[in-house]
């Protein structure tokens, strides 16, 4: 089981933000939350905190979606040294996903109406 | 604390300095945030006749408890200033990103004052405040300024902290002090009405940049989420929210044009022809659309991005909505989609508001036609749907060129000019927006005694039973405009909170969320303050009973469904209702009952 993103259905509500920052600190926090989404004109991409690195990788670059330009660690799931997000503000301390628990309850994709998120096999 | 952050940030653009205060706990109490608190601390602060392009007028950016919550369509922000269009208080409301993120830097209100001496942009990110230069940006349109402002702080930040940072910017109209300029944010949202984008242009203030990283804490977390859920799937079970999610208010141009009450032709109709395509929403849809783009926490997404293939005009934009649809299209004999696509564009580029622009651009229309407004003094003709002179006269205005310099003033001006005040079809100075009075009665009502003028946002728009019937217009715009005063306050999404729909909805989220146990009563009651302390502040700029009136067309020509507003027959009657005396000022009773004696005192 896992999350599939359809990013072309996503609104940039943010309101999976919302609820995996208050699933895991009580509290509505951006910056806390495992999963994140960039805006753009055309579309929106959820990304979903994946493993720590410690280091930057090599493989910085630029990728495509929908024929835009966009900075490959935006998409990258990783929580590296070289990027703000996936990491507790005030500790630095990497953030990832836990799929809200065992067994999984992904609460990001419960609160999110708009079908952008939805659990497949 | 719940909800509020219960700090304020304050920033003296004169003395270039920058103080943090507590949120006062007694504006809390009374007046809940947002819009309420905006008003009371501007009328503590300032004296309501100054010049509102006068270094002593402020400018609060306001939200509310509900701001960055999470709860569905509570991602809005109000500026609350006096206005230069009509003079009068001013709240236009914006959504976006912005509201929220002012909370996650740790502020429920942003005050502005004084002038600067140069041009600059104040800079926020949590507890750090910089008043920054903003010479490269002056005369830039408003998202090209707000990808300059990005690239200049590429250096500083990464990526994710730019795409989450929320941009507020003026165009060349809020510069050259255009009369209707407004407030732009997120690539293309306006805060539009009453023209507060000159208020920041007077101070030289292009723009905000915000980012916070910090948290907004809910009283009753587990009941938050359940009634989010519960929320969710009353929303899908609704089926006016339900075209609000596909179509947004494009559902709206050919519906009202059917039922004969869009405004068309400067309000010589409410019928026009070519919106008949319009009828069916999914042609706007389709034609225009990028994507459904959501204000934070909004479920709905009813805003829609949209785009055209012309190379003049590139990127996308928001919108087209009904309204601008109306006015720019319609009210100005514009039928065609693409060309209301451009006038849109260009009013969100140069900072205008479409619907101030559309009022104003039909009234010269119409004066133009009827031979009142010589060709010469425009310099090319402009008779109904003439699309490149509307392009070339927008540009014109912003920039306050030509006879661009006299539409900057607003319509008024324009109309008095040409002798003929009547054809300018505003409240207050403030052009009224796409729904016909005379096809909805009590909307006549709504809009001659709005406090801020001609705008359709400030009490509720009367599409549900029982609200046709003239017995119940005084009390139902009495009772709607206090309820959206604390919609505005709270900050809700009008556009979702609106009616009786989801009214109770209000008072949940806002005891869920504050763990504050409000009544129903504590909520109108905080609303009927807030309505009132906003009539004290325009009786005391001297705006009063002679100011609560409609065009002569509305009142005494009927142009639409063989009808005209009574209003010389409402007006009494709310006046009464609402315990004002026979000129519209507040009572001694009324006064007392809202803890208003001090405020009210030398009326
Ligand atoms: S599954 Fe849970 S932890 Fe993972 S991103 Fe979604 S809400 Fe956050
Ligand atoms: S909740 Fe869904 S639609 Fe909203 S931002 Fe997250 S992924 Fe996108
Ligand atoms: S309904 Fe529209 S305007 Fe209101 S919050 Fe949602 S997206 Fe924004």
């Amino acid at each position: 089981m896992r999350i599939k993103i359809d990013h072309l259905k996503c609104t940039g509500c943010k309101l999976c933000e919302v609820v995996c920052s208050l699933q895991h600190t009580e509290a509505v926090n951006l910056w806390r939350s495992r999963i994140r989404v960039f805006i753009t004109e055309d579309y929106c991409l959820p990304v979903i905190g994946g493993p720590y690195t410690e280091a930057m990788c090599n493989s910085k670059d630029v990728v495509f979606v929908e024929g835009k330009e966009i900075d490959g660690c935006v998409v990258c799931r990783a929580s590296c040294p070289a990027k703000s997000i996936f990491k507790e503000p005030d500790t630095a301390i990497p953030l990832k996903c836990d799929f809200c628990g065992d067994p999984p309850d992904p609460q990001c994709v419960a609160w999110c109406d708009a079908d952008a998120l939805t659990i497949c096999d | 604390m719940f909800g509020w952050k219960g700090k304020m940030l304050r920033v003296d653009l004169s003395r270039r300095n920058c103080s943090v205060e507590e949120t006062p706990s007694d504006l809390i109490r009374d007046y809940m945030g947002g819009r309420g608190a905006g008003v009371k601390i501007l009328f503590d602060e300032i004296d309501p006749r100054i010049d509102p392009l006068g270094p002593e007028n402020k400018l609060i950016f306001a939200t509310g408890p509900l701001v960055g919550t999470g709860v569905p369509a509570g991602g809005r922000y109000i500026v609350v200033s006096k206005s230069p269009l009509s003079g009068a208080i001013a709240n236009p409301c914006c959504g976006g990103y912005f509201g929220p993120n002012l909370k996650f830097a740790g502020y429920d209100l942003l005050i502005i004052e004084g002038k600067s001496p140069e041009p600059v942009y104040l800079f926020i990110r949590n507890d750090v405040v910089e008043i920054r230069s903003a010479d490269q940006l002056w005369g830039k349109w408003a998202t090209e300024t707000e990808r300059l402002l990005r690239a200049e702080m590429s250096e500083d930040f990464d990526e994710w902290e730019l795409n989450n940072m929320s941009i507020v910017t003026i165009g060349p109209a809020g510069e050259n002090l255009v009369k209707f300029a407004c407030i732009m944010s997120d690539g293309g949202r306006a805060a539009g009405r009453s023209g507060l984008g000159a208020v920041m242009g007077s101070k030289n203030l292009k723009g905000l940049a915000v980012s916070g990283t910090g948290e907004v804490k809910i009283a009753d977390v587990d009941g938050f989420k359940k009634a989010v859920m519960d929320f969710f799937e009353e929303g899908r079970a609704n089926e006016t929210l339900e075209k609000r999610r596909r179509w947004g208010t494009w559902s709206l141009p050919g519906r009202a044009n059917k039922t004969g009450t869009q405004a068309a032709l400067n309000f010589q109709s409410g019928y026009f022809e070519p919106f008949t395509k319009f009828e069916d929403p999914d042609f706007i849809r389709d034609s225009i659309r990028v994507r459904d783009e959501a204000c934070f926490g909004c479920p709905f997404a009813c805003s829609k991005r949209s785009r055209i293939e012309d190379l003049a005009y590139p990127g996308t934009t928001k919108g087209p909505e009904h309204e601008s649809m109306a006015l720019l299209g319609s009210n100005c004999g514009i039928g065609d989609l693409d060309d209301i696509y451009r006038a849109n564009y260009l009013c969100n580029e140069l900072g205008m508001d479409t619907i101030s622009a559309g009022a104003i651009i039909s009234c010269a229309m119409e004066l133009f036609e009827k031979g009142y407004l010589p060709e010469k003094d425009i310099g090319y003709p402009l008779s109904f749907g003439s699309n490149e002179s509307m392009f070339q006269l927008m540009r014109k205005t912003a920039l306050r060129e030509d006879f661009g310099d006299l539409l900057a003033e607003g319509g008024d001006a324009l109309a008095q000019k040409y002798g003929h005040p009547e054809l300018f079809m505003g409240i207050k100075g403030m052009g009224m927006p796409a729904w016909h009075p005379q096809g909805i009665e009590v909307i006549g009502l709504q809009y001659a005694t709005n406090n801020v003028g001609g705008c359709h946002t400030k009490a509720t728009l009367p599409f549900y039973e029982g609200r046709k019937d003239p017995k119940h217009h005084v009390r139902l715009t009495k009772q709607d405009q206090d309820y959206i005063a604390v919609v505005d306050s709270s900050v809700l999404c009008w556009i979702i909170y609106h009616g009786p729909l989801w009214g109770e909805k209000l008072l949940s989220w806002l005891q869920i969320t504050t763990g504050i146990d409000y009544t129903e009563n504590d909520l109108s009651l905080i609303g009927e303050r807030i309505w009132n302390l906003e009539r004290i502040f325009n009786l005391k700029a001297g705006i009063s009973k002679k100011d609560d009136r409609l065009p002569k067309r509305i009142t005494d020509e009927p142009r639409v469904k063989n009808q005209v507003v009574h209003l010389d027959r409402m007006l009494p009657e709310y006046y009464k209702f609402r315990g004002w005396d026979e000129n519209g000022i507040p009572t001694p009773e009324k006064l007392q009952q809202l803890g208003l004696e001090k405020e009210g005192a030398g009326l």
